[in-house]
């Protein structure tokens, strides 16, 4: 019966996500060559970030009508497979540029590659590729998108400047093999060093708000004298908020975040949240679309480009 | 007779105290503040939601079902909560009632197919997990609901530090063990899950109770929603994944068979504890995410392993 049961559930799986391969390709190809066809390829779409993502580059869309605009995102932040296909999809469906937010920072480099093989301009957003891979292939893929590192050092040297040294931290880390994970993990280390506070837990909460809840419980009891905990995205900050105020420990630990989602700004305005990081979602997409229309017309390929990050505080945010 | 199976029932409650007295000394004497009062207030105040999830499970696994879709319909009832606080200004009690009635009829639905249509649960529960997953980013817009402090009382410290939904979670418990041990749906339970078709033949109106199972299960993911919610005050659409096999897990601790016609709600409730315990314990020890997933895996191996010897004569 179980091994009935297991079978049944790779099928599903095989079904659920594949089944759909072919959906929406059978929408007309090229009918107006003149106008560049630019593809942005996202990761989640349940995830609200990636939303406003969407939403900002299809208002943009709507303002400048000189480019057509195709959107898709797979269903699991992690199905790196998925998005494969879709570049793939893409490709078949006459694309001039991808604008892309990688699943996976390797994975999705061979793929790039054959689409850049086939004259397509590729930008990267969001998740940065893989540098040792890139050059290993002997390719450059323009990466348009904040810097995570200075964001949380930002959201960290504020948080230092009210505590005092040799005090106690916590991070709440995010999924860590993610390079924004990671990134925004150095920069508040970073801070804390330059600040001579003191690390004393930092802790997988996967980037989700149960998780963090959960974890930032535990770290609380285990730490009496715990100043602050630095959450490396707005969803763990909520849950870790939630259980400081449960343990009624709110006006001794401050919090601080990072994506400014609608659901911080309330925490904010209550100041039960110390700062967080803006790093414009709705205009991350339309930076890399921009720049992916700039490659078309001029025809090079231009290094890196920073877009800007901003530090949100209980003050300023009204 | 009865005592012989008094007895059986106590070695069981006592296999599994002892392996969590082993696991609280373990986590005691390698960390400096887990055995203090307030560690275990904080599991006591993390469990609720996972306590209400289990029971229902529990009842599905004993009649030799499965339910896959928990935790969505943990999401979509919480996403209609959040909602109907929010942006409709339903009262409280109100949003809380709606949102149990979500999940009943996710159950109910869950449950009229897999006993009028004899469709296996496991797929039919699957594509629950799906639609209710959709449904909770349709209702939210994929977007986190902040629901503010007005739910906070029910996550409050009640009694002794022990907040409102633990009390509501041991309530259930307490009435789940109940039904299960002392009523004629309890004993329809079991004999439904030691064999099917000798239950019809005997009489059982296995159809009503499939469903009722089903349907009770749904309304307890809901519940678990409610808690949830305000545990964190907040309708997250990305809530909740995963619940059901954090459920089955510590329903299968807890001595449940998956073959169906044997378990215990009380048992399911220290499984969860266990679960909660090692996950807070090895936080405490600073142990990191790949370690804490090893540990746990093997723990839910390792009950299993121990069920089979134990249930062996």
């Amino acid at each position: 019966m179980i091994r009935v049961k297991i079978t049944l559930l790779l099928v599903l799986t095989a079904i659920l996500s594949h089944g759909c391969s072919n959906c929406g390709n059978s929408k007309s190809a090229g009918k107006e060559t003149a106008k560049p066809r630019v593809a942005l390829i996202m990761k989640s779409l349940a995830n609200e970030f990636f939303l406003t993502m969407e939403e900002g580059a299809q208002a943009h869309n709507a303002v400048h009508p000189e480019y057509t605009l195709f959107t898709d995102g797979i269903k699991d932040e992690l199905d790196v497979n998925r998005q494969i296909q879709l570049v793939e999809q893409m490709m078949a469906r006459q694309i001039n540029a991808i604008v892309i937010a990688p699943a996976d920072s390797k994975a999705l480099i061979p793929v790039c590659h054959r689409a850049m093989k086939s004259g397509i301009s590729v930008v990267n957003i969001d998740n940065k590729f893989d540098k040792e891979v890139l050059s290993e292939r002997g390719i450059h893929i323009p990466f348009v998108g904040p810097n995570n590192r200075k964001g949380a050092y930002l959201a960290g040297s504020y948080l230092a400047k009210q505590l005092a040294k040799n005090d106690l931290v916590a991070i709440i880390e995010g999924i860590p093999s993610a390079y924004n994970g990671i990134q925004r993990k150095l920069g508040f280390e970073d801070a804390m060093n330059e600040a001579e506070i003191h690390i004393v837990s930092s802790q997988v909460a996967n980037w989700e708000m149960a998780k963090a809840n959960r974890i930032a419980s535990a770290i609380i009891t285990e730490h009496p004298n715990l100043k602050a905990i630095l959450c490396a995205n707005d969803s763990m900050a909520l849950g870790t908020v939630a259980a400081l105020r449960a343990a009624g420990k709110l006006e001794q630990i401050q919090v601080v975040g990072f994506d400014n989602i609608s659901a911080a700004q309330e925490l904010l305005n209550k100041k039960e949240l110390l700062a967080t990081i803006d790093q414009h979602a709705d205009q991350l997409a339309v930076f890399g679309i921009e720049f992916a229309l700039g490659m078309l017309e001029s025809g090079e390929i231009p290094s890196d480009h920073e877009t800007p990050v901003d530090l949100i505080t209980a003050t300023a945010a009204t | 007779m009865y005592s012989k199976r008094l007895h059986r029932a106590l070695a069981d409650y006592l296999g599994l105290g002892l392996a969590l007295i082993v696991l609280i000394a373990f986590f005691a004497t390698t960390t400096d503040y887990f055995f203090t009062l307030i560690t275990f207030r904080t599991i006591a105040n993390q469990i609720p939601d996972a306590v209400i999830i289990a029971t229902g499970m529990t009842f599905v696994l004993i009649i030799a079902g499965i339910d896959l879709s928990v935790g969505s319909v943990l999401a979509l009832g919480g996403a209609v909560f959040g909602l109907a606080i929010t942006s409709w200004h339903f009262p409280l009690f109100l949003a809380a009632v709606l949102c149990i009635a979500v999940g009943m009829i996710c159950g109910a639905v869950n449950g009229v197919m897999v006993a009028k249509w004899r469709l296996p649960a496991f797929i039919v529960t699957l594509g629950m997990l799906e639609a209710a997953r959709g449904g909770a980013y349709l209702v939210t817009t994929s977007k986190t609901h902040y629901i503010g402090t007005s739910v906070e009382w029910i996550t409050a410290r009640g009694m002794m530090g022990l907040s409102v939904s633990f009390l509501i979670a041991l309530f259930i418990v307490i009435i789940a063990q109940f039904i299960l041990s002392y009523t004629i749906f309890g004993r329809s339970m079991f004999a439904l899950g030691g064999n099917e078709e000798a239950a019809r033949l005997s009489g059982i109106p296995i159809n009503y109770i499939k469903t009722a199972v089903y349907t009770l299960c749904g309304g307890l993911a809901a519940l678990a929603a409610v808690i949830h919610c305000a545990k964190l005050t907040a309708a997250d659409p990305n809530a909740g994944i995963g619940y059901e096999l954090q459920a089955i897990a510590a329903v299968v601790i807890g001595g449940t068979s998956l073959m169906g016609g044997r378990g215990s709600v009380i048992n399911t409730f220290i499984g969860v504890i266990i679960i909660a315990v090692l996950e807070n314990g090895l936080v405490q020890m600073g142990a990191q995410d790949p370690i804490k997933r090893l540990v746990t895996g093997a723990v839910i191996i390792i009950a299993v392993v121990l069920d089979y010897y134990r249930r062996r004569p």
